[in-house]
């Protein structure tokens, strides 16, 4: 069951619905001229092939991390995210990840155990366009009542001034990744227009009589109502090809926690150690042959058993952990100020090929700007840690000089002691 | 933030007192009943640590009459034939069941001590649901609980600290009757705000919040580390003064034009045609002819 089989399915598509005009078409599209795209595949809205494996790729919503898993999310696999300390930044790229299947007018299938799923739907962020939202008009640029005003604007590159800031593309969903703004929600016409699925676990009263599988009641009745929508909307990728093919994305909210039922976060020996890790083998069975792709949250600074949270690592095709600054002493440490946490991309799925390619740095550090979520590379990082691993042993003293700009370090030695 | 939470939690609220063996934190716990009691709130306490005088000690007056007290300290496991609360109870309807007795306009407030107590006979997962539909169910309009830290899991604190939406961890002060509070604090929007405070308890049960405790310990500065000015001992000169920057801003640039021009030449009349063509990821952006290779 390798993704190529599939790819390979969709790629096999009758010439015919590849090439005949889209039954709905865009209010922009005002010529008949038709793109003669090279590859027989089906496009999806909001898809892109990989350039590096060929492989069907949807965009996360961050760009910033598109780049970081290889160009974006290949489909038919998940992607876990370790929650940082409060779940504030592993809930908000989740809610990109949604945000961004809204505006590629995807289908959404959101489950949680602590908050109602349509909150967090009503939390999306507002994407940043002026073409996404379908029933409004393309707007054209405004001449400006105030001359000066605009030209004061830009000194140097004026004859820009009037154009669009944002491109107004003929076509908003065949662009990869947008932008969103998290100071404000997403309108409500925008989200409704997406088709939602929710699962909210206390609405699944669990029955008391006792069963033998080692997943628990509760993931195995998400397990259940996945496979359920999968199968009746048609996102199975054995599914007759008559209809227009879309994808599905699946957002699992902080699965292992408390209130799933699971006592992987409570105890250091969990009784219910493999429910989570059949729970995921499970999904990503259902993942592979499907055309849909799923986020999971994982709060895993609760759980003690490192080798079991390696072992979740694996079962995931991606996997990213995030670590906050807030509550820490790095929050007010000078070398972070320009950053809210840490990222760590623990896992690159290698699909099809015998290894994969690793983000070449190891430092990296996010921050949620209102227009963007940036990661860079931090090179304070580098430095602290430098600092951290050379220690004094027994009574020495020693002076450190630190050359601002050079990788250089002179050190006095003032009694015979060592550095290690 | 101490006094904030003192005067009162917002509806579904979940406060969490963490203490240790250093510091009970029952006296901050008796504070806030106080406290709730005189918002003329109606108080539910499920007592397993301490009985019913040695709660009620301090409190004074009429609020007292709004306080039940639920005696689960003589016997919690039921071991007689009639106990008047027992921790198997500890369940949604039963606690609805208990709450709704005692006809009061408000919505209660439920005091719980401890939780510690409740997590040794019952699974963290059990007493989480439990918790989560007491939030949600509306027979009570805020919980207000008591974990002793350090007699469970750090999973388990962990959490049970994700379900609070505010956590209080008392530690001992400097001064004998003065205490320190780290308050971590989440809004319904998801911010988190943190912080910590020095405060002590008077006889009435109020609270007395003091200034923030000075950090302990010097900050680790590194007294070799200064912020090189990187304009500084140069042989030229890169910094501009104040008539240097003025004359920058006068120069008039090649191409810049005088407004009448820029608007002239911004906004176009009719009769200039452009091309707006946005090739995408899918187009062939070709230069080359096809049809140069032909041999016509």
């Amino acid at each position: 069951e390798t993704m190529k089989q599939y790819c390979g399915s969709v790629m096999a598509a009758p010439m015919s619905s590849a090439g005949k005009p889209s039954a709905e078409r865009s209010p922009f599209n005002t010529t008949s001229f038709q793109k003669k795209t090279r590859s027989r595949l089906i496009s999806i809205p909001g898809t892109r092939p990989s350039v590096q494996n060929g492989q069907l790729l949807v965009s996360t919503g961050v760009t910033s991390l598109d780049y970081l898993l290889g160009g974006g999310l290949a489909v038919g696999t998940v992607l876990l995210i370790e929650e940082d300390r409060y779940d504030s930044y592993s809930r908000m790229i989740l809610k990109y990840f949604l945000a961004e299947g809204v505006v590629c007018r995807h289908e959404l299938f959101v489950a949680a155990a602590h908050d109602n799923p349509d909150d967090i739907l009503q939390e999306l962020p507002a994407p940043i366009l002026d073409d996404v939202a379908i029933h409004k008009p393309v707007e054209q640029p405004r001449l400006s009542c105030e001359p000066q005003d605009s030209l004061d604007a830009m000194k140097i590159a004026w004859r820009y001034q009037n154009l669009p800031k944002v491109q107004s593309a003929l076509a908003s969903s065949s662009r990869f990744g947008h932008y969103y703004d998290v100071s404000k929600t997403m309108e409500p016409e925008i989200r409704q227009a997406a088709k939602c699925h929710r699962f909210y676990l206390p609405e699944h009263p669990t029955q008391s009589s006792p069963t033998h599988s080692t997943m628990l009641q509760s993931y195995s009745a998400l397990l259940k109502s996945l496979q359920e929508v999968i199968h009746r909307e048609g996102f199975e990728v054995a599914a007759p090809m008559s209809k227009s093919r879309n994808i599905l994305r699946i957002g699992l909210h902080s699965l292992g926690s408390v209130l799933w039922g699971d006592d992987l976060c409570c105890h250091d020996n969990p009784s219910n150690s493999h429910a989570l890790t059949t729970f995921l083998y499970g999904l990503r069975a259902l993942l592979r042959s499907s055309l849909s792709v799923a986020v999971v949250t994982v709060p895993s600074h609760l759980i003690q058993d490192r080798a079991l949270m390696g072992s979740i690592t694996r079962l995931c095709d991606n996997a990213i952990a995030l670590e906050s600054f807030k509550g820490s002493e790095r929050e007010t440490n000078p070398l972070y100020k320009d950053y809210h946490g840490l990222l760590y991309v623990r896992q690159v799925p290698h699909l099809n090929c015998l290894a994969s390619k690793l983000p070449d740095h190891k430092d990296l550090a996010f921050k949620l700007k209102r227009k963007q979520f940036t990661i860079e590379v931090c090179s304070s990082i580098s430095h602290d840690l430098l600092r951290q691993r050379i220690s004094v042993i027994s009574g020495g003293v020693f002076l450190l000089k630190k050359i601002v700009g050079q990788q250089l370090l002179r050190t006095k030695v003032r009694t015979g002691n060592y550095i290690t | 933030m101490l006094t904030e939470l003192l005067q009162g939690t917002d509806a579904g609220g979940f406060l969490l007192i963490q203490d240790s063996a250093c510091l009970s934190g029952r006296h901050l716990l008796r504070s806030f009943i106080n406290a709730a009691l005189n918002r003329e709130e109606a108080v539910h306490v499920l007592g397993f640590e301490v009985g019913e005088e040695e709660l009620k000690d301090g409190l004074k007056g009429s609020p007292i009459q709004r306080l039940h007290f639920h005696n689960a300290y003589t016997d919690p496991l039921g071991w007689t034939d009639n106990p008047t609360f027992t921790v198997h109870q500890f369940c949604l309807e039963e606690l609805t069941r208990l709450v709704k007795q005692t006809s009061h306009p408000k919505p209660a407030t439920l005091v719980i001590d401890s939780l510690s107590w409740i997590l040794r006979h019952h699974s963290p997962p059990a007493v989480c649901k439990t918790l989560q539909q007491l939030r949600k169910g509306g027979a009570v309009r805020a919980i207000i609980a008591l974990l002793h830290a350090d007699m469970h899991q750090r999973g388990t604190v962990g959490s049970v600290c994700q379900l609070a939406t505010s956590v209080v961890t008392v530690a001992p002060g400097m001064k004998g009757d003065e205490a320190v509070a780290k308050i971590t604090k989440r809004s319904k929007s998801g911010k988190v705000m943190q912080d910590e405070e020095i405060f002590s308890i008077k006889e009435d049960l109020t609270v007395a919040v003091q200034s923030r405790p000075s950090h302990l310990g010097p900050k680790q500065t590194d007294p070799e580390e200064q912020e090189t000015d990187p304009t500084a001992n140069l042989t030229f000169n890169l910094r501009l003064s104040d008539t240097e920057r003025e004359a920058k801003e006068k120069l008039s640039l090649p191409f810049v034009f005088s407004k009448e021009k820029k608007t002239a030449l911004l906004h176009s009349g009719p009769g200039s045609g452009r091309i707006l063509y946005e090739p995408d990821a899918n187009d062939d952006y070709d230069q080359e002819d096809p049809d140069d290779d032909l041999d016509v």
